[in-house]
């Protein structure tokens, strides 16, 4: 596929609408969350495709909609307003998971889930242990990208929580256990090797099998967690290796709030990569430049493409396209190539309201079009 | 064997606030019924501190968002900058951006302190930041070389401990990760040392903890050793026994005996064991049990089972040597 330069795409999840919450459940919408549907769907049209669903849960009667056509319509919702925002490629805003994390080991069997932990402020996810042997019952994620395909006008792109990330998590019982001696940090590298793999064997790959088989062409492997143990580069390695191997799609891999630099060169070994989806506009503060690490790239001599973060998906202030685009032309710079960028926020944006969330991604677009303007028609 | 037991830093909220405060973000609940959550959930931490003999109580730090946003939110010279990783966890912490040389703020961290510890100051073990994790952990935009940063802060937490100790209180906690994590070296070193000096002049009696934690303390120990404080602390998670250099040491030694990054339970047995080989080894005063690093890596229930460790290994040491 010919592409213009600047390509841009989403990264992961979009917060859920507030109707498609309530209507899962059976509960009638009050006059926010109505007010919600009747805003997006004039925004974006997405409700008109299932008005039976859409009047459903506006004229009060809930029971009227099954949680799965409300949950469909939800993820319809996502692509649209994906879709609407101008950007190429697109998923579903995630609306059918729980989060990146809980849905897929959920799936998995070899887990106990015992509690939330922060990530930071007031924002937590549910952490599960491992007690046993990782065993998958059937693919996740298949039941969501058929509905995508069937729906999407752009490119779709699936994301798929990586095995690293799954497991560093994750608390590591069962495969810590089996080391002997005291738990100490060579102990618990080896358990997390071992579970890395077991989980990259046992569930990833033969998700991402299934998918392909069903006509995945682009999936995300979401591995935000590869920076947490720079140590450790090479079990983020082993672990997309060995998920990845022997298929044949055109994989990325998302990180984020790392210092990429601490896992290079290892991370070059992620051979069946062809794009690093990486965060940056949290790190472009005043006084510092937050796309100058990509020069390490360029010094390693890695050709792939790089997935710009170009927005900060944690602050609600929206950056203007200016601020995008300049973002853009520093990152050209130090890649000394701007066909090889793609351009989206740093993350996903399920911690923004919808409304921020959206005024980011058409800055997105906005802030491409204008870097691709000036480099396409350079004396203007 | 002295055997001394206590949280080293922030204990995780409960599922009742974690829900609480996602609520408050989302504008489902009032400040005000989660303010009351978190005075009835400190009462509780506070309570499991008495019953299991802890030698002092925190209240669990659960209002803090992280070790420095009291200090970034409220001292001269300081914004709150990104979202960046805390050392090797999935957890965050904003950046403070130093703009200028710092300054304290009388009042504004005692202001802070979680109410149960302002009660009964003479029983709380205050947490702060070390100065030399502090330094490092910042973004230095003020002009000031590091080390004359390393030591404006300890001159400045010193300050912070004279106030406190005006205050009633008498132990203080410092969280010093990045001693072992990056351990200086010349004049950072030299920093390091008169920042702890200027503390020790505070402390009018007062007990000093530096906890370290993240990477093996090993490398580290020429200059923890030289560490004006009353105990130095390490992560046993992270450094191996035979590697602690031998004593007899001048100050307590802290163990880090629980560890936060898995649930797998400790066995009280085999930490006593660990316990009685670094007490042969280091020949302190006295042993200080705790969490290897902030337990707040933990859900709340798996971290207040793994709490009831250190009574059990502070049980297994009496008997072992009666």
């Amino acid at each position: 596929m010919t592409r213009g330069l600047f390509p841009t795409q989403e990264i992961g999840s979009l917060a859920k609408p507030r109707w498609q919450i309530l209507g899962q459940r059976s509960e009638p919408l009050d006059e926010s969350a109505k007010e919600e549907l009747r805003l997006w769907d004039s925004r974006t049209g997405f409700a008109a495709e299932a008005p039976e669903v859409r009047d459903a849960l506006l004229g009060g009667r809930p029971r009227d909609a099954s949680p799965d056509a409300v949950r469909d319509l939800g993820a319809l919702f996502g692509l649209r307003f994906l879709e609407t925002a101008g950007l190429d490629r697109v998923y579903d805003g995630e609306a059918r998971r729980i989060e990146m994390y809980e849905h897929p080991i959920r799936q998995m069997h070899g887990f106990r889930f015992g509690g939330h932990v922060r990530s930071f402020d007031n924002k937590y996810y549910l952490k599960a242990a491992v007690t046993d042997e990782v065993r998958l019952d059937r693919p996740y994620h298949v039941d969501e990208f058929e509905f995508v395909k069937a729906h999407a006008r752009a490119e779709p792109k699936l994301p798929v929580t990586g095995p690293y990330t799954l497991a560093d998590w994750s608390f590591n019982e069962y495969y810590l256990a089996r080391q002997p001696g005291w738990k100490g940090r060579a102990a618990r590298r080896a358990a997390q090797q071992e579970f890395v793999v077991d989980l990259a064997r046992r569930a990833v790959r033969p998700t991402l099998s299934a998918l392909i088989y069903r006509g995945c062409r682009v999936i995300q492997i979401d591995e935000p967690a590869a920076g947490t143990h720079p140590d450790e580069a090479a079990i983020v390695v082993d672990g997309f290796n060995a998920a990845t191997e022997g298929l044949d799609a055109e994989f990325t891999m998302h990180i984020c709030y790392s210092n990429y630099a601490d896992l290079l060169p290892t991370l070059l070994e992620a051979k069946r990569c062809r794009q690093w989806a990486w965060e940056f506009a949290n790190r472009d503060t005043p006084g510092h430049d937050g796309y100058e690490v990509l020069k390490v790239l360029a010094e390693y001599g890695d050709r792939r493409d790089v997935g710009l973060g170009a927005v900060d998906v944690h602050r609600d202030a929206v950056e203007p396209p200016e601020v995008v685009a300049d973002r853009i032309r520093r990152a050209a710079k130090y890649l000394g190539d701007p066909q090889r960028i793609w351009v989206n926020p740093d993350c996903g944006l399920r911690t923004r309201s919808l409304s921020v969330a959206r005024a980011k991604l058409e800055s997105v677009v906005a802030g491409a079009a204008l870097a691709r303007a000036e480099i396409e028609n350079p004396r203007r | 064997m002295i055997v001394r037991t206590g949280l080293t830093g922030a204990f995780p909220r409960s599922e009742a606030l974690v829900t609480a405060t996602r609520d408050l973000d989302r504008g489902r609940t009032s400040a005000e019924a989660v303010e009351e959550l978190f005075a009835k959930t400190e009462e509780e931490v506070v309570a499991l501190e008495h019953r299991l003999g802890f030698d002092d109580r925190t209240a669990g730090y659960l209002r803090w968002s992280d070790l420095f946003r009291p200090f970034a939110e409220t001292w001269e010279g300081f914004a709150v900058g990104p979202l960046t990783r805390w050392l090797e966890t999935n957890t965050f912490y904003r950046q403070p951006i130093l703009l200028a040389p710092p300054g304290r703020t009388p009042g504004a961290i005692a202001a802070r302190l979680p109410p149960p510890l302002v009660r009964s100051p003479k029983t709380a073990r205050v947490l702060l930041p070390g100065p030399y994790s502090f330094s490092v952990m910042l973004d230095n935009r003020s002009g000031e070389t590091e080390s004359a940063l390393i030591h404006r802060l300890g001159r400045l937490l010193g300050d912070e401990v004279k106030e406190l100790r005006g205050r009633g209180f008498a132990t203080f906690l410092f969280s010093e990760p990045q001693l072992v994590v990056q351990p200086p070296e010349g004049p950072r070193a030299e920093a390091v040392v008169a920042g702890y000096r200027a503390v020790e002049a505070a402390l009018n009696g007062g007990t000093s903890i530096v906890w370290t934690y993240g990477a093996d303390a090993r490398p580290a120990f020429p200059l923890l050793d030289r560490l004006p404080v009353s105990v130095v602390g390490v992560d046993l998670a992270e450094t191996e026994v035979d590697h602690l250099p031998a004593g007899p040491s001048r100050t307590g030694l802290g163990l880090g005996v629980v560890d936060p990054r898995t649930t797998l339970p400790e066995d009280p047995v085999e930490v006593a064991r660990v316990v009685r080989a670094a007490h042969a080894r280091r020949r302190p005063s006295a042993v200080w049990l705790g969490p290897g690093a902030p337990l707040d890596l933990l859900p709340w229930e798996p971290a207040t089972r793994k709490l009831h460790v250190l009574p059990a290994v502070a049980r297994a040491l009496s008997e072992g040597s009666a």
